[in-house]
């Protein structure tokens, strides 16, 4: 390092001089990037959000190109210098900024350029002609520009691509996007340094792989710089006054809302972070019902919410001119605020990394700490507070972890090459193969994917009017329909679920987007809370949902799916051991376990707190049907993958149905029929023995693969979505993705783009290796079970969640006798 | 298994995958095929499997050797866009089918006429036959019981331990009935019956009369 020290020091001070101008000193990370990106190194920078990541790699790139190019302030070369990928668009107006302040000061005559799904289709024109020299934009728009013609000659000059918020992107299929876009970069870029910034999460090494690409050259030619930012941060957690009226489930948070008034009262800005937009939408409206004081000291922040009101919220937190915002993750990322003082976190976050992370929002200033108080939403949750206050400390972060042979993704991405200018299968097999997610693609595989684009998957049929990509005379890929083409380019980038309508009032004025899941459910003259506002619904026109003020009480607020996170086992393991602490003296506990006396007692009265030794099995009859609720204390994946094993043994000793529940302390089976418990207990259902077999036939049982397939049915193009936004309706060319599972499943099961929904499922959500190390657990624990009469303080969050999966071994028939009504109203 | 059911004085026979049998008249009637959807599906890029296209055609064939009918009647959407291969098929099945076949037209029969005329089919805008006016659309025809397709219903059935069970069914109304659609990859639309109104759900060995509620709110 020292050599490179001095060799690039002439080019540094420039960089340190710079920084010393606005009074800053340069942190040790900043230097050490620029100077492994002037060595000509690619690299992972572990940084935190608010530390200064964005000039420790703005300054080198341009270093770079100065160095160069002397003349470069005289003789501009037009052309595309430097690719910034964030993961929000939200953000690019900051990091435009930056490298804006950095051109000017150094006097560099560059352009910055922005292309995301806000950029107008004008500007988009005018940066194909001329690219900026910088360009910031979104792994889709990546994507878009990749399909463009002669998108390599654009590439040809850009010597740096950095990947922002890489952590964000690598757990999702965003992320392989990126991976597959890298390939195809490293090629027609010949001078590329690829560079990713990440906040800390469990397997930033990993994280390093995934980007560069396992085994490969800018692998081996990489450096991690880790920013070693001293911060303390401080865990309170908000005790209710009396545990008796404390709720047992639950997720608003509702009754203490009372507890977080003093504390917005005694600081300048605080944060108030929600865990769905549909919690952040009521919270705002009660704190504004119950201190109408606060009106126009507070304001509400999340994705739904159109960019105008987002970005006033965002300037307003900067200006010092609100008290509060309730927000939901759409504040996680980016954006420094100097001026918050106090964070709130509402519920669980279900997971460390983002909790530090959105604790980390909190006094900015060097050397000050980070408070976050933390608000259960019930009872149990207080047994994760005192968890979360070790995790913090031990610093337990949970991993990311990446896809692996994603074909929906690679498909979408050759389907665009093919847009493009066409590919030669030889040359892209051999990039796509020094990715992460697809090192294992087998030549079999590829084959079937390039005979699933030009054949659809078929042999060739004289009647078949299968049309897509072509194959030309030299072997070129391509795709020459117009048509195929342009529903393409407005697929790409629907990678999130749900279909998104636009929110307006029916005399004009734009209110945000929100999920057709819940428009669906309307009616006209339905009133919903949306956007802080009380909306009658009046009807949908072109993919716009048409609403006017309503002075009624709302009867609805939107639930937005999220917040269905898991813990991480580490965090589960924290969190068992703060169970187990409800049985040792009270000076050992946390103030939190202490709090929780009271249900505890209440939880004895019929049952047990389980201890290290014992697997708690709770039953007893409600309304509803027979409860089965078992406490493994492992997270909720582990427990929707052990519900779905148990449940398919039982049923193959007996025909029975069920509907399964989980959460992160335990599972539920639930069904019209008493179990035979003995019969669970002798036969050794916990057994870890032919698990992968087992789990495998569990999952065609359940309709977890089903929901799998609808955004790999979305992905890959099998479903078309339709025109966002643009009122083009393709009826014609609508189906839903559960008829699609249907028709695969009956007549082409060895279809890969349906084998992925299984595979997935089986990988990224049931985590094998994590339930076989809890199945062994339990093998060295005594089950107890224990016949209630009524809902335990435990059992209560379960048996009240409603997303649920079903399982059933009984012939159809039978079942529809035992049904006794038919639902009405849809 | 076939369910019968005595509706405006003559027995009509619901078999499970939703063809209905007016056994006196020999007719056999069948909703919402949507043919040529699979083509038209893969014609832009979406690769459905060819193979489904099959199934309409093989289970046409296969209620032909139940029923022997002489007279095949389309309630409407027989075809599910404009033309395309699938068409080939159908005329050749057409061409040597024994049975008189007639189509009531449906929303999403674009066809020229004269290509079906040309194969022996009569066109209807509706069919007045016996007690019943056959249609696509659900309509009121007044003095006659109206048989109809368009609707592709389904109900949702809820029991004990929050069972949930969607299926396609037949909806018998007061003075109509509608079938459920006999086509492969189709979907189905959820009704909500009203009291007095019964449904005969589709199950793969049977045709289940189901109960129905007895109040307005179910």
């Amino acid at each position: 390092m020292k050599a490179a020290k001095d060799r690039h020091q002439k080019w540094t001070e420039q960089a340190t001089a710079w920084f010393h101008g606005q009074g800053w000193i340069p942190f040790p990370f900043q230097v050490q990037t620029w100077e492994a990106f002037l060595d000509g190194k690619h690299g992972l920078l572990n940084a935190p959000t608010g530390s200064g990541k964005t000039y420790a790699l703005w300054f080198p790139i341009l270093l770079q190109y100065m160095k160069e190019h002397p003349g470069f302030r005289t003789k501009h070369r037009k052309g595309l210098k430097a690719v910034w990928i964030t993961p929000l668009r939200a953000l690019s107006q900051e990091i435009h900024q930056s490298a804006q302040r950095i051109l000017q000061d150094l006097d560099i005559p560059f352009e910055v350029g922005i292309r995301t799904g806000d950029t107008s289709t004008a500007q988009r024109a005018k940066q194909r002609k001329a690219m900026p020299d910088l360009l910031i934009t979104t792994p889709e728009s990546l994507q878009l520009l990749l399909a463009t013609k002669g998108y390599a000659k654009t590439f040809a000059s850009c010597t740096a691509v950095v990947v922002d918020e890489w952590h964000e992107l690598l757990g999702s299929k965003r992320g392989v996007q990126m991976e597959l876009a890298l390939s195809r970069l490293k090629s027609v870029c010949p001078q590329l340094r690829i560079w990713g910034i990440s906040a800390t999460i469990g397997n930033l090494e990993q994280a390093r792989q995934v980007l560069l690409g396992p085994g490969s050259e800018a692998l081996e030619n990489s450096v991690m710089i880790r920013a070693h930012v001293p911060k303390r941060i401080v865990v309170k957690s908000l005790l209710p006054e009396r545990m008796d009226t404390f709720p047992w489930r639950g997720h608003l948070g509702l009754h203490m809302l009372e507890s977080i008034i003093p504390i917005i009262e005694a600081s300048k800005t605080t944060l108030i972070f929600t865990n769905t937009r549909g919690q952040c939408e009521i919270w705002f409206q009660k704190l504004l019902e119950r201190h109408p004081e606060l009106a126009g000291e507070i304001a509400m922040h999340h994705g739904s919410i159109d960019k105008e009101t987002r970005l006033w919220v965002e300037q307003a937190i900067r200006n010092e001119s609100l008290k509060a915002v309730v927000c939901t993750s759409s504040l996680d990322l980016g954006v420094d605020f100097a001026p918050v003082e106090t964070v709130i976190q509402i519920g669980g976050p279900k997971g460390v990394a983002r909790f530090l992370q959105r604790a980390g929002r909190s006094g900015h200033r060097p050397g000050k700490e980070s408070v976050i108080y933390f608000l259960p939403t019930h009872a149990i949750e207080l047994v994760e507070a005192a968890a979360l206050q070790q995790a913090v400390k031990l610093q337990a972060v949970e991993d990311r972890t990446p896809y692996l042979g994603s074909f929906d993704v690679l498909v979408q991405y050759l389907t665009t090459l093919a847009v493009s200018d066409g590919f030669h299968p030889e040359t892209i097999y051999r990039e796509v193969c020094q990715t992460f997610c697809y090192q294992a693609l087998s030549q079999e595989q590829w084959e079937w994917l390039l005979n699933f684009l030009v054949l659809g998957s078929q042999s060739l049929q004289s009647y078949d009017e299968y049309r897509k990509v072509e194959v030309e005379a030299d072997g070129l890929l391509k795709v020459t329909n117009r048509g195929v083409a342009m529903r393409h380019r407005f697929q790409i980038g629907t990678i999130v679920g749900d279909a998104q309508l636009t929110v307006k009032y029916q005399k004009g004025g734009y209110i945000g987007t929100i999920e057709e899941y819940f428009i669906s459910k309307l009616k006209a003259g339905d009133v919903f809370t949306f956007a802080g506002r009380n909306l009658e619904f009046i009807r949908i026109r072109d993919m716009v949902a048409l609403v006017r003020n309503s002075s009624q009480k709302a009867g609805k607020t939107p639930s937005w799916m999220g917040g269905r996170l898991t813990l991480s086992s580490e965090m589960s393991r924290i969190l068992r051991e703060e169970l187990y602490s409800a049985a040792m003296p009270e000076e050992q506990q946390a103030e939190e376990i202490r709090a929780l006396q009271p249900l505890f007692e209440r939880q004895r009265l019929e049952s047990i707190v389980p201890g290290p030794d014992q697997l708690l099995l709770e039953t007893f009859k409600t309304r509803e049907g027979h409860h089965h609720i078992f406490y493994p204390f492992e997270g909720r994946f582990v427990h929707e993958a052990m519900a779905s094993l148990l449940s398919y043994r039982i049923s193959l000793l007996t025909p029975i149905t069920f509907s399964l529940a989980y959460n992160d302390y335990g599972f539920e089976l639930l069904s019209d029929q008493p179990l035979d418990v003995r019969m669970v207990l002798d036969n050794d259902l916990f057994s870890p023995e032919y698990l992968l077999d087992d789990l495998q036939k569990s999952l065609n049982a359940t309709e977890m693969a089903r929901r799998k397939f609808r955004d790999i049915a979305v992905i890959s193009g099998l479903v078309f979505s339709g025109y966002p936004n643009k009122g083009v309706k393709m009826k014609h060319l609508q189906s839903s993705s559960q008829l699609l599972f249907e028709v695969f499943r009956d007549y082409e099961p060895d279809n890969l783009l349906f084998q992925q929904a299984f595979t997935e499922t089986f990988e990224h959500q049931l985590e094998e290796g994590r339930l076989r190390l809890a199945l062994e657990r339990i093998q060295g624990q005594e089950i107890v079970w224990k016949a209630c009469t009524k809902p335990t303080p435990f059992s209560f969050p379960i048996i009240t969640d409603r997303l649920r999966e079903k399982l059933s071994s009984e012939k159809l028939a039978d079942r529809i006798k035992r049904m006794t009504r038919i639902l009405t109203g849809g | 298994m076939l369910h019968l059911e005595n509706i405006a004085g003559e027995t009509l026979e619901m078999h499970p995958w939703g063809g209905l049998f007016w056994r006196s008249r020999g007719m056999l009637l069948l909703s919402d095929l949507h043919l040529g959807k699979v083509t038209h599906f893969r014609k832009y890029g979406a690769a459905v499997p060819l193979k489904a296209l099959k199934r309409n055609f093989s289970r046409l064939q296969q209620l032909q050797e139940v029923f022997r009918p002489e007279t095949i009647c389309f309630l409407g959407d027989l075809f599910h866009s404009h033309l395309n291969r699938e068409w080939d098929f159908f005329e050749s099945w057409a061409g040597a089918c024994s049975a008189r076949l007639e189509l009531v037209v449906g929303n999403h029969d674009i066809i020229d006429p004269v290509r079906f005329e040309a194969l022996g089919i009569r066109l209807h805008e509706s069919w007045q036959t016996g007690p019943f006016e056959l249609t696509h659309h659900p309509m009121e025809s007044p003095g006659r019981f109206n048989i109809a397709g368009h609707l592709h219903p389904a109900v949702r059935l809820a029991g004990s331990g929050r069972q949930r069970l969607r299926l396609p069914v037949f909806y018998l109304r007061e003075k109509q009935l509608i079938l459920p659609a006999f086509g492969a990859f189709t979907g189905m639309h959820v009704v909500s019956p009203q009291p007095g109104e019964r449904v005969f759900a589709l199950t793969p060995e049977a045709v289940l009369p189901l109960e129905t509620p007895n109040t307005a709110d179910g």
